[in-house]
């Protein structure tokens, strides 16, 4: 409800400014415009900066954004990746804060929704100077959110192998750091070659197929080859399948029969739940004689993960953790 | 069966019943979402094929055959049971919060600490004691138990009361979130079979209860001036009938979740071939629930393969048609 005054009255700046220069007798309109829109800590400086989105140009603070709120998982880790905190952000798919891999940076982040709703007053209670937001925002949030703040959707299709690339120098072209952008992706893509040299050295070629699965109450789902964690799994050397199982374009199969379960059997298996506790997964599906019996238990090659950062995180931060646990995966199975 | 109360009717009914409960079970042996063939599962129901092919029949189409009959037996006699008792056709377990009663205890339960290997099923059968009760109270308040309808509605709320409070629980705790999630999907597959065992001599002294209370049901029936006349005590024998739906229910919840309209659909379709009388009725819902449960089981897994449906969606499917033609009927057949 909150939303509708806002709306309105910037709905009358953008009009009114548009037609400036020729109904000068506007003046007056367009100043109690701009009195509203500081009051609303929007940036009322003319924008220097402009970008391409999803949704069109938009025209980006001057300078350096002070007030940002990331309403997409990605975007958080990317700002924070780049020295930025922002001042919100959405929960973590299935919990109450951000993900737990990310805590710790992002200490006081307020928490404005969840990725699949936002809750538009605490937005506006923060008053951003810079949304950033997930590919697959719908139109009319962003029709919302743009009259709070300028909203940055980046124009980047789902499932792509560098989607996440493309997405973070979006973000940091937004957040004016290009340059730590390009540097933290490039960590990423270094980190990525040493881990892989590493598995190249020590696995042979035809033992390097890994499924990523979340273990989940209703069955096992196997996870697409083409999200975030499984693109890090394959930078890293892996070659990650999903057995035929998961439709295209989908994140995930759908809650499989026990009796499929062999079609995810491997020589890895990366375990995950909706939750941040791997662990729990594991012993949850050890309880499963149909899992106990797959060649890839009996050999000790499931390594439990957590389910935030493995199936619903993005962006570099989450890179580097999701490599760090692959490095501790290749220490512990050391001869 | 070789009570008195079993006329010369009942008997080819029970025969050709079980004649098509055994087709029923095998064609459960044989059919699945996975890729064993039912060529090779006949081969394995004899001990010859595959490691791979015996260990889907003997430890997951075994199992969830024999939950599916477990809980057809227990949901369908409850129905028939609730159904008399009320005197109302539209009586079920499902559909009057008894179901989702057990649930909530279930999932208050784990939430307050339980582990979900050891309280499980006795909270299931004390929270169906109290959603039994609460309904069958319902039932008797002036004017409700001789409108079907509006009992179905009491049911109704009562349900999306518990389900509601139970969806709290969820988000209350994250942690158990998951095996909460567990309890509120119905479903055989995966199942435990030792905690089927457990339930076993529960379901045993149910049954061993109904055949005892069978008969004062009858004379119940027949109004309660006609019981009493008949030496009949109609006080004590609702208690008992509140305990037996509450083990019956409970132990079909702990094994296998809440299943709707199970309880509705058999003893309607038991009714068409016995008439009312629920000496007969009760018979043939012990070997029409399995029928059903085993038949809805076999189909939520082929519709959706390599994935399985939900059985309380294909319960649900089956049951909701049912529901309506009997509420569309001119006369609702008042028991």
């Amino acid at each position: 409800m909150g939303v509708m005054p806002v709306q309105r009255v910037q709905g009358r700046v953008q009009g009114k400014s548009r037609h400036k220069g020729v109904v000068g007798g506007m003046k007056t309109w367009a100043m109690l415009g701009v009195l509203a829109l500081s009051s609303l800590g929007t940036s009322a400086a003319v924008a220097a900066r402009t970008m391409e989105t999803k949704f069109g140009e938009v025209s980006l603070p001057d300078g350096q954004p002070q007030r940002v709120v990331t309403l997409y998982e990605g975007a958080l880790d990317a700002a924070i990746a780049m020295g930025i905190t922002p001042l919100g952000a959405v929960a973590s798919r299935g919990a109450e804060g951000v993900a737990s891999y990310i805590q710790p940076q992002a200490e006081g982040v307020q928490i404005v929704g969840t990725s699949r709703e936002t809750n538009l007053e605490a937005v506006i209670a923060l008053q951003p100077d810079l949304i950033l937001a997930s590919s697959s925002l719908p139109e009319a949030q962003y029709q919302l959110l743009s009259s709070v703040a300028p909203t940055v959707v980046p124009d980047v299709p789902s499932f792509q192998a560098d989607s996440w690339q493309q997405e973070t120098r979006l973000f940091a072209q937004a957040l004016n750091r290009t340059a730590q952008g390009e540097q933290v992706t490039n960590a990423v893509a270094e980190r990525a070659a040493e881990v892989k040299a590493e598995l190249v050295q020590r696995v042979p070629a035809d033992q390097r197929d890994a499924y990523l699965m979340r273990w989940m109450p209703q069955g096992p789902l196997v996870m697409a080859p083409t999200i975030f964690s499984a693109r890090i799994l394959a930078e890293a050397g892996f070659d990650v399948h999903d057995g035929g199982l998961v439709k295209e374009g989908r994140p995930h199969s759908s809650p499989l029969s026990l009796e499929n379960l062999t079609k995810a059997d491997g020589h890895w298996m990366f375990l995950a739940t909706l939750n941040d506790d791997g662990e729990q997964a594991l012993e949850a599906a050890k309880k499963s004689p149909a899992f106990e019996r797959l060649d890839v238990v009996q050999q000790d090659r499931v390594f439990p993960v957590n389910g935030q950062l493995w199936t619903s995180a993005s962006g570099p931060l989450a890179a580097q953790a999701i490599l760090q646990r692959i490095e501790q995966v290749m220490d512990s199975t050391k001869p | 069966m070789s009570n008195q109360h079993t006329t010369p009717r009942m008997l080819p009914l029970l025969v050709s019943g079980s004649l098509i409960l055994a087709v029923t079970v095998l064609a459960s042996l044989l059919l699945g979402a996975g890729e064993i063939s039912p060529a090779r599962a006949w081969a394995a129901l004899w001990g010859y094929g595959s490691d791979e092919a015996l260990f889907v029949l003997y430890e997951l189409r075994g199992p969830r055959t024999l939950i599916g009959a477990l809980v057809g037996v227990a949901l369908g006699c409850a129905g028939a049971l609730m159904q008399a008792v009320s005197r109302n056709p539209l009586a079920e377990p499902g559909l009057l919060g008894v179901s989702a009663g057990s649930s909530f205890a279930v999932a208050l339960a784990l939430v307050l600490g339980a582990s979900i290997s050891t309280l499980t099923v006795f909270v299931a059968q004390a929270g169906a004691l109290v959603g039994c009760a609460l309904v069958m109270t319902a039932a008797r308040l002036n004017g409700l138990g001789h409108n079907p309808v509006r009992l179905i509605l009491a049911g109704a709320t009562l349900t999306s009361l518990l389900m509601a409070l139970t969806s709290l629980l969820l988000m209350f705790d994250q942690r158990s979130a998951d095996e909460i999630r567990f309890w509120v999907i119905g479903s055989v597959a995966g199942r435990d079979m030792s905690q089927a065992i457990q339930v076993l001599p529960f379901i045993g002294v149910a049954l061993g209860l109904l055949a005892f209370i069978a008969r004062p049901l009858a004379a119940l029936a027949l109004g309660e001036s006609v019981a009493r006349g008949l030496g009949e005590k109609p006080a004590r024998i609702r208690l008992i009938s509140v305990l037996v739906v509450a083990l019956l229910v409970g132990s079909a919840t702990a094994i296998a979740g809440p299943i709707a309209f199970l309880g509705l659909v058999v003893p309607y379709i038991a009714r068409h071939f016995t008439g009312p009388d629920i000496r007969r009725t009760l018979w043939l819902s012990a070997v029409i629930g399995p029928i059903l449960l085993i038949a809805a089981d076999t189909c939520s897994r082929l519709l959706a393969a390599p994935a399985e449906m939900p059985l309380g969606v294909m319960t649900a499917l089956l049951g909701a048609p049912v529901l309506i033609v009997m509420i569309r009927a001119r006369r609702m057949p008042l028991l």
